[in-house]
């Protein structure tokens, strides 16, 4: 790869982002759509589309799944570009996140050929059906269950918390196929089509106001065998594997790593120079915040934890290129990454003093209230994924081999 | 940025670790905390003859011209094994200035000493305000004929007794930029009218002194770079000793992690082993997580000194505060989850707890860089 080559692919993608970007993007009279909202979800899979179609997403998967192969410096001057400008996110759904890098290790080939690609585009969005009201932290316990029928499973029970669920085309679903197995043996793994009779869904409304999560019911829902993943009884090592990429790219996607993965969405609101720019901009009895030593010193401790992060992504990608796999440090990356961001929203918040408190809709509120928004939707990223707690656990035991 | 060891730099780091086992075990660091010196010029004259006192100078001049990450690699292990002596003074606050700034002569006579291990070096910059800045130097050398006469008290000087020179860092001008009108001088410490008398500080891994100066003639043709123009020399140098001392910090912690993990494991209460309680399960898991992110940061900072980046002083600033903060927080928890025994003389456990803490407040703690950080910010 020539240097000329990669400029050239620079300027190309400097010029479709201006022609493909939403009209008015980056300036003030753009105006976004509600975070959480059907608005927002068709933008995203628009926009994943597009980039997918131009080349530009569907990075890290083989070709026959609709991967989409390029050089590793190609793939940094698109996520450079993509950075400098920003760019919409991709649809409300954990395809990207969860189901692609499950179906990748665990689906059979007709799985992987079926469903990867369209989660690469954008085309289908996907949900996750773990936890249920007493399964959470212990998700071992699911009471979910699916009993043969043919060639058929009929699934009948009850989820909860479940993110994305309003717009998941597929869900992926623990049940329970074997009560009499022992515990970690007794669950199967699913691909459900959320258009099945039997299947019913209804927004939980979250503490920062929207219902990104929902619950989910199962009434009499057939699944049809072949949509089982891996073999029957071997759900809870399937469910393991999602979790784990699910940590491991939620731990590193704060700060781009996500869009590293597939083109997620990237905002600078989340960079340290913003943060500066707010402290700078914010006045409060009678001075700029960004005089304050308190806050220039938390300012900065934040930015040293951002960079912390980007640089142990960059250690994981690396040995991930040595062929390495991601293992129980997706704990790490997730725990840091969940409970920065509480740092960072308290923070912010404390910079904003009275205005912080000022919601979306309310003329008068900073930057469309997102600061209070990322602060309240926050406290959420430390249960989410597997708890704080459990992932303390996993640091313990499974890293340090300290005794259960 | 590459982020995982070549071939040759794994055998580099076990090389390290077994020559340091057989050669500073603890009762070797003992010993030295109680010697007047404070280390071994007979193990010094070992590690180099291994390589390491010249393992980043050109072949030229008696080194080997390995990288800079290489040299961390090494510092690591050295924090590891909490060994006593002035090898980040040496290699990198004098060895460094001399070869970016010394003149053609001065790197031919001082850096094969350097690299054979017969000149051992340290640095004199901070004085009565105990800052490393350039406002705190007051110490003067005046002029007189070829020499320049030095009058004044150095503090915070590591292993100045037992060394041969100290690059010693003086006015030579009133300037209205305090940076300005800084000269080093590279002081033979046979000379007559240096004084050294110890501080009793509590790192004693790390013993420093008190540098007296009274009427010191030292030859216009040891001063290190340009007159007056000594602190962006000092700078640099000691942009890369931090640096490396970021790698000794995450080495040392890595022990105490190891150490205080194994202990959890053997150490039963209540009919258990300690580890088996969540508590301490998780204090282990933060220690982990903190160094693990303060690897990362060191990691980048070392790479970025290494290529020569533009964002280096700004990784080690990031690097230094992180792991200031992350060493102190893995030795407090090393000696809680130890118990009483963790309070101890006899325990190894204070050592590092203490080195924590002398390693961040060299070269600036972890408020002073986050401050530098938003300075960079100001504009
Ligand atoms: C924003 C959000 C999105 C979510 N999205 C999804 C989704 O898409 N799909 C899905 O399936 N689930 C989802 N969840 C559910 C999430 O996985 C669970 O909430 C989580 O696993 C915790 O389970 P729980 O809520 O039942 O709490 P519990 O398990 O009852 O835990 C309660 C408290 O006890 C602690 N605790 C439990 N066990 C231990 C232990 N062994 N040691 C120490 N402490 C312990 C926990 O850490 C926690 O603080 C989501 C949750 C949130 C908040
Ligand atoms: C300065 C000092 C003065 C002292 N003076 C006296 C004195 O005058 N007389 C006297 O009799 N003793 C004295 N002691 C001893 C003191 O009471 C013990 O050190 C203390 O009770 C802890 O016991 P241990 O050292 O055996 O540690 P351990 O009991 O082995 O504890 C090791 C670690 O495990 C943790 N741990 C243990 N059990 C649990 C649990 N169930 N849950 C969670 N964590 C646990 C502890 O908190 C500690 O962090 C003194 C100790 C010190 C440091």
């Amino acid at each position: 790869m020539t240097s000329d080559n990669l400029e050239a692919l620079r300027r190309e993608v400097r010029d479709w982002l201006r022609a493909n970007l939403p009209k008015g993007w980056g300036t003030p009279e753009y105006v976004p759509p509600t975070r959480y909202s059907r608005e927002s979800h068709e933008l995203g899979k628009e926009w994943t589309k597009k980039m997918y179609d131009a080349g530009y997403t569907g990075f890290n998967y083989p070709k026959e799944y609709g991967g989409i192969e390029r050089p590793r410096e190609e793939i940094t001057v698109i996520h450079e570009e993509m950075a400098r400008t920003g760019t919409p996110g991709g649809p409300l759904s954990l395809g990207l996140l969860v189901a692609a890098p499950a179906i990748l290790v665990h689906g059979e080939e007709w799985q992987k050929k079926r469903f990867i690609p369209k989660i690469l585009s954008g085309e289908e969005s996907w949900c996750e059906g773990f936890s249920e009201p007493d399964a959470g932290s212990d998700l071992a316990n699911v009471q979910t269950t699916a009993v043969r029928d043919g060639d058929d499973w009929i699934v009948n029970g009850q989820k909860v918390w479940t993110s994305m669920w309003e717009f998941a085309d597929w869900g992926l679903l623990v049940a329970k196929t074997e009560p009499d197995a022992p515990r970690h043996r007794n669950l199967s793994y699913f691909l459900f089509d959320t258009t099945t009779p039997g299947f019913s869904r209804r927004p939980l409304r979250q503490m920062s106001g929207e219902a990104e999560f929902g619950e989910m019911f199962f009434d009499d829902m057939r699944v049809p065998h072949k949509n089982m993943m891996d073999e029957q009884g071997r759900g809870w090592y399937v469910a393991m594997t999602a979790l784990m990429a699910e940590r491991s790219f939620g731990g590193t996607g704060f700060t781009g790593g996500m869009a590293a993965m597939g083109g997620l969405g990237t905002s600078d609101l989340l960079g340290t120079n913003s943060l500066v720019e707010l402290a700078k901009n914010t006045r409060r009895y009678g001075q700029s915040v960004w005089e304050e030593s308190a806050f220039r010193q938390r300012i900065m401790q934040t930015a040293i934890e951002m960079e912390a992060m980007r640089w142990s992504g960059a250690r994981l990608a690396a040995k991930m290129r040595k062929g390495g796999q991601i293992g129980n440090e997706a704990s790490l990356l997730k725990n840091f990454q969940a409970e920065m961001r509480q740092r960072r929203g308290d923070l912010t918040c404390e910079i904003l003093g009275a205005y912080s408190q000022m919601v979306r809709g309310s003329t008068r509120a900073i930057d469309e209230g997102d600061h209070v928004y990322n602060m309240l939707r926050a406290r959420g990223a430390t249960i989410e994924m597997g708890t704080s707690e459990i992932n303390r656990n996993i640091i313990a035991e499974r890293i340090l081999g300290l005794p259960r | 940025m590459e982020f995982t060891l070549s071939e040759e730099q794994e055998m580099l780091r076990t090389m390290a670790r077994d020559f340091l086992e057989n050669e500073c075990p603890k009762t070797h660091v003992r010993e030295m905390m109680e010697d007047e010196v404070g280390f071994s010029r007979e193990l010094w004259k070992k590690m180099a003859d291994v390589g390491w006192l010249g393992l980043v100078f050109p072949e030229e001049y008696g080194g080997s011209g390995m990288n800079f990450r290489d040299l961390t690699i090494l510092c690591e292990e050295m924090g590891r094994a909490v060994l006593p002596g002035p090898f980040l003074q040496t290699v990198l606050l004098v060895g460094m200035p001399i070869l970016t700034a010394g003149t053609e002569e001065q790197k031919k006579e001082y850096l094969p000493k350097i690299a054979s291990g017969d000149m051992v070096c340290t640095l004199a910059v901070l004085e009565e305000d105990g800052d490393f800045w350039p406002d705190g130097i007051q110490l003067k050398a005046i002029q007189r004929g070829n020499d320049y006469i030095i009058n004044g008290t150095k503090l915070f000087v590591n292993n100045a007794r037992g060394v041969d020179y100290i690059l010693v860092a003086a006015r030579t001008k009133r300037a209205v930029e305090p940076g300005d009108g800084i000269t080093l001088f590279l002081v033979d410490m046979t000379e007559w009218g240096t004084y050294v008398s110890p501080l009793a500080t509590m790192d004693q891994t790390r013993q420093q002194f008190e540098v007296m100066f009274n009427q010191v003639a030292v030859p216009s043709s040891n001063i290190i770079g340009e007159l007056h123009k000594g602190w962006p020399v000092l700078k640099e140098a000691a942009l890369k000793a931090t640096a490396a001392l970021c790698a000794e910090m995450v080495g040392g912690g890595e022990w105490v992690l190891e150490t205080t993990v194994n202990y959890a494991k053997e150490r039963i209460a209540f009919g258990v082993p300690i580890g088996s309680f969540q508590v301490i399960k998780h204090k282990c898991a933060d220690m982990f997580s903190g160094l693990e992110y303060s690897r990362s940061l060191m990691e980048w900072a070392a790479e970025s000194i290494k290529d020569d980046d533009r964002d280096a002083a700004m990784a080690v600033s990031m690097a230094k505060s992180y792991c200031g903060d992350t060493y102190k927080m893995v030795c407090d928890h090393g000696v809680q989850i130890h118990g009483g025994i963790g309070f101890t003389w006899d325990h190894d456990m204070h050592l590092y707890f203490k080195r924590a803490r002398s390693s961040d407040t060299a070269f600036g703690d972890a408020f002073y860089h986050r401050e530098l950080l938003a300075k960079a910010a100001d504009q």
